[in-house]
């Protein structure tokens, strides 16, 4: 096969590859009208951390969407339980750490009863989550009545929306770069090139059709270049934040599950054909109470980023976070027929609606402007998408 | 060709099947027997009784009265994965495959391969899976370049053929087609019936239902036709087509009935 050729063959992901040019011309575009602005490591940092919650909460929508249902619920939800983090720590006088663990607990029992709802009540997601959006908006308000704004203050906690990882001490070469995360960069080259070169050779150890090898080394060189220069920007400032180590691991994990498990692969077959995959003896109910336990899970997870991001928990934390996730997942190539949506699309759709904000704010365009320009880049996505299905199929 | 006479104990055997739905009688003591290596053609007018009676068979529906027999053993079907881990496979009219996934995925759909298990979490052996599809479709002779290619993309017969071979894939011991050839081109039906003779020459079992009496005629070693509920004829097929078609179609209209007075319903 000639590069060409592998290069046609690769034509069906071109809804994959679209996006992540899309993308990067929007980087350009805002590097370009900011004077280099937008690129500055602590810009970047700081958009990595306002994008974090919505980003988590977009991973659990998307399989949401997959399985044909929406939660509108999760944005008050994720309000709410930073709201319980917030006096847990506050007057319960519990560590961090307990309180973590209550906000993950409630966040799944959260999900579950959507999907008790949903799977056992046979009632429609959007009603059933649209009544809990109803329910979380006035629970929030019930607990934080008597305190209003609750404040944070323990530092431990607020790290977690706004701190950094640890640097080594003493190190003097490279004084303005933050040395452990050049090395993580490292590493993840590392772990990723040798992850390639093994699953090629077993791959062509089954005579299966693998790259031709011009076409994966560019491949190798291309995505390693893109970790390099993330790395690169990252280190630049005060390094990793932790809130975009939480999203990493969130986004490892639910693509390994998600490409990799077979509960993931049933996800997507009750979200292609449910009749199909129940006949084949997968329970859409039990699929459709993990989905939505994952959503409360990461919605608790979004939760105390959002509160500790902001230090605190206010009386309308959450408002609209369910539609920003909903709209980065469509962005990122979720289908509301269902069975269709990555995991990394999302993360993807979720960066660029968030460039598309931090963007115009630093070119100081009118947030009407901004609403309308985030509305045209939806619908347009969506438009390629729908178009690029048709063209390919 | 197998000899239904020499043979004892058939795979399936039906006897005396009923099943009522509210006041409508669908089957009134429908008796079947399916031999090994055996095309048996099921044919018959709309509500005649035949797709409910291959629903008994794969476990979609319990029958009021009546059992079955699997190669002499008594079972009483709960659901369909019963019947399936029992080796009753149905093909489906509506195909039942899942559009957004690849030929391997719905090959192996429900019954994926594992690699390792971390603790709840079921790794996919997909290499394993991969090679076995693609196997298996050159082992049914099935024209099709990649098990990568989404099912989705495929034509209407490359589908019809990728569900029978799914259905073929876990040691079957029945298959059961439901109009496997409605809605195809007149090319893809005879891919489609080229397939049915490819599974009876490897030695499967198989019960065809089907609207279209050249591919019944084309494909079968005996004919069972059907009438309100009840079987009015179970033969050979040994006439020439347009004979063949002549008689069936008395037996579908009720011309004419060989168990006339045979059945108490």
């Amino acid at each position: 096969m000639s590069f060409m050729d592998a290069l046609k063959a690769q034509r069906h992901n071109v809804r994959d590859f679209g996006m992540y040019i899309a993308f990067v011309v929007i980087v350009v575009f805002f590097t370009i009208a900011t004077d280099g602005l937008f690129l500055t490591s602590r810009n970047i940092g700081n958009l990595v951390n306002a994008t974090s919650y919505i980003a988590v909460l977009a991973v659990g929508m998307t399989l949401v969407i997959v399985i044909r249902h929406i939660d509108l619920s999760v944005g008050y939800f994720a309000g709410t339980l930073g709201a319980v983090a917030a006096i847990s720590l506050k007057y319960w006088g519990l560590p961090v750490v307990p309180t973590w663990l209550i906000v993950l607990a409630l966040g799944i029992v959260g999900g579950l009863l959507t999907g008790f709802l949903v799977a056992q009540m046979r009632i429609p997601a959007f009603v059933a989550t649209l009544a809990g959006w109803l329910f979380y908006q006035g629970l929030l308000q019930w607990v934080t009545r008597g305190t209003g704004t609750i404040v944070i203050d323990n530092e431990v906690f607020n790290a977690l929306g706004n701190g950094f990882i640890p640097d080594i001490p003493g190190l003097t070469f490279l004084p303005e770069v933050h040395k452990v995360t050049l090395l993580l960069g490292l590493l993840a080259i590392v772990v990723f090139v040798i992850s390639e070169v093994t699953n090629r050779r077993k791959t062509q150890s089954y005579n299966f059709e693998v790259l031709p090898m011009n076409m994966f080394i560019l491949k190798l060189a291309f995505i390693s270049f893109v970790i390099a220069g993330v790395t690169w920007i990252f280190a630049g400032y005060q390094g990793l934040s932790w809130a975009a180590v939480i999203l990493i691991f969130v986004v490892l994990i639910y693509s390994y599950i998600t490409s990799k498990t077979v509960v993931g692969r049933h996800i997507y077959a009750v979200g292609g054909n449910p009749e199909s995959a129940q006949l084949n003896g997968i329970s859409v109910k039990k699929i459709t109470f993990l989905v939505f336990g994952s959503m409360g899970l990461l919605t608790a997870v979004s939760g105390i980023l959002y509160s500790s991001w902001l230090r605190s928990a206010t009386t309308i934390a959450g408002r609209g976070m369910e539609l920003d996730a909903i709209a980065a997942a469509f962005v990122g190539g979720a289908a509301v027929a269902g069975g269709v949506g990555k995991v990394t699309g999302s993360i993807l759709g979720a960066l660029v609606m968030a460039s598309l904000t931090n963007g115009m704010n630093l070119m100081g365009a009118d947030i009407s402007v901004q609403y309308m320009v985030r509305a045209f880049v939806l619908a347009g996505a969506v438009i390629f998408d729908v178009a690029t299905r048709k063209s390919t199929s | 060709m197998v000899n239904p006479m020499t043979e004892t104990t058939p795979v399936v055997e039906m006897r005396n099947i009923k099943k009522s739905f509210a006041a409508v009688q669908a089957l009134k003591g429908v008796d079947l027997v399916l031999h090994h290596g055996e095309v048996l053609g099921l044919v018959g007018d709309n509500a005649a009784g035949k797709s409910t009676l291959m629903k008994v068979l794969s476990g979609a529906y319990i029958p009021d009265e009546g059992e079955i027999l699997i190669e002499g053993e008594n079972v009483h079907l709960t659901d369909p994965l019963h019947a399936r881990r029992l080796g009753i496979e149905m093909v489906y009219q509506d195909l039942a495959l899942a559009n957004n996934l690849d030929i391997t995925a719905n090959v192996f759909l429900g019954r994926e391969a594992i690699s390792v298990q971390l603790g709840p979490l079921r790794v996919m052996d997909s290499r394993r899976m991969e090679l076995e599809s693609q196997r298996l479709l050159e082992r049914l002779k099935i024209d099709i370049p990649s098990v990568r290619q989404l099912v989705e993309r495929l034509s209407g017969g490359q589908r019809q053929a990728v569900a029978i071979a799914r259905a073929t894939a876990f040691d079957s011991r029945v298959i059961i087609m439901d109009e496997p050839t409605a809605a195809l081109s007149v090319a893809a039906i005879s891919k489609v019936l080229d397939l049915v003779r490819e599974l009876k020459a490897q030695g499967a079992s198989i019960i065809i239902i089907s609207h279209r009496l050249e591919d019944i005629y084309s494909v079968s070693d005996r004919l069972m036709v059907m009438r309100q509920g009840r079987k009015v004829r179970d033969a050979p097929i040994t006439d020439s087509i347009d004979d063949f078609r002549e008689r069936v179609v008395a037996y579908m209209i009720g011309a004419r009935d060989d168990f006339a007075g045979a059945t108490a319903s």
